[in-house]
């Protein structure tokens, strides 16, 4: 079953395939003069953080106040944003001149990702930023960070590396290594969303050995309103494609039940393909890593991963 | 994929939609009905999951 559904993703998402060539073609230039996400690894185990905060813009992050609790607290690892959340994360005074640690993710390939970074706060804080963004991101996206003094530290999304020599993956990283980037540069699975993106990043990157998540819900509140929902919380979906009374509908917005914090929860068929996923790719996590769910909700909870209210993981891994 | 639905208690906010106990996978959604919603809606998300012979290889690459 989760086979089919990335299958058919993977065909929905392939159609914009000429796009992402596009992206990466008018980002060379700049993939070449700017830095690898490798750079990021700690070299040392001085320089290395015990452990991130994954901060996505799930429902919850609201709701629990985590960002305000966050901003008040003495965290020393490395904060972690999904560039979604990192207007909200800086105005909720979650700042890098607090957390120095501080990184922004990108790896939406389409035009959506560049409001992220049009905000007078992004300005202000974005020269003490990281920025790490996927050779394929939209250049409008990466220029809107570039022009707010954050860094650009570059990484390959993997879609196709399996396809061999003739593969985007491959020829691109080829083109990378022509100038200045002799040594390639990391290549991730995304999961297919930034979430997932910045967990693979915490501790395949920046080699923490435990990983909290906020706002990594991948559903919604059962109190969210139904427009947002099947919307996926954008504005650029129909949301009156499917009778709200039909079998067909309580299948695409299934409600769960989360044991870890005793909460239900509604999950959008997006969210059904990439929870699944994620929870898989922490099952196949190396024994070195802790993945705690620090969402208070959603639908992140199962093998290998701690469900934990934030407050304590604050008070414990501080 | 494995569900663990709970009896409805409260309705939902806008009162349309209820759902039934049930623990087993009937009540999966389909690839069918999946494709369908998201054709219909535009519903795209991000981008894809990266699959591989190479089990390993679906976790990273230090370097490329």
């Amino acid at each position: 079953m989760a086979i089919s559904l990335e299958t058919i993703m993977e065909k929905i998402q392939c159609a914009s395939y000429d796009d992402w060539v596009k992206n990466f073609a008018l980002n060379l230039t700049n993939i070449w003069n700017e830095s690898s996400a490798a750079e990021l690894t700690p070299t040392n185990s001085k320089t290395k953080l015990k452990s991130a905060i994954v901060i996505g813009r799930g429902p919850s992050v609201k709701k629990k106040g985590h960002l305000e609790m966050l901003a008040k607290s003495n965290f020393d690892g490395a904060i972690i944003c999904c560039d979604g959340a990192l207007i909200n994360t800086l105005k909720a005074g979650v700042t890098p001149e607090k957390f120095p640690n501080f990184y922004v993710v990108s790896i939406d390939p389409y035009s959506p990702a560049m409001k992220f970074y049009d905000d007078k706060i992004v300005d202000q804080y974005g020269d003490k930023i990281k920025g790490i963004f996927s050779i394929i991101v939209k250049p409008t996206t990466v220029e809107n960070a570039r022009k707010s003094g954050i860094k650009i530290h570059w990484l390959h999304s993997l879609f196709d590396y399996e396809e061999g020599k003739k593969s985007f993956n491959q020829i691109s990283a080829l083109m990378v290594r022509a100038k200045n980037h002799s040594d390639g540069l990391p290549a991730i699975q995304t999961g297919g969303n930034v979430g997932t993106s910045s967990w693979f990043i915490a501790w395949r990157i920046l080699k923490c050995p435990t990983v909290a998540l906020i706002g990594i819900n991948h559903g919604w509140n059962e109190d969210d309103p139904w427009e947002k929902i099947i919307s996926h919380g954008s504005n650029f979906v129909k949301t009156d494609v499917v009778d709200r009374k039909s079998a067909t509908f309580q299948k695409l917005f299934k409600k769960i039940h989360n044991p870890d914090f005793n909460c239900n929860c509604i999950v959008d068929p997006l969210f059904q393909f990439y929870s699944s996923a994620l929870k898989e790719f922490i099952v196949r996590s190396p024994e070195w890593l802790t993945t705690i769910n620090a969402t208070e909700g959603g639908s992140i909870f199962g093998d290998k991963i701690i469900g934990m209210s934030f407050d304590s993981f604050l008070g414990k891994y501080h | 994929m494995k569900t663990n639905f709970k009896k409805e208690t409260k309705e939902s906010s806008d009162n349309l939609t209820k759902y039934e106990e049930s623990k087993d996978t009937a009540n999966d959604v389909s690839p069918e009905e999946f494709e369908d919603f998201i054709l219909k809606s535009g519903a795209k998300g991000s981008f894809m999951i990266y699959r591989s012979k190479k089990k390993d290889d679906e976790l990273g690459i230090d370097t490329l």
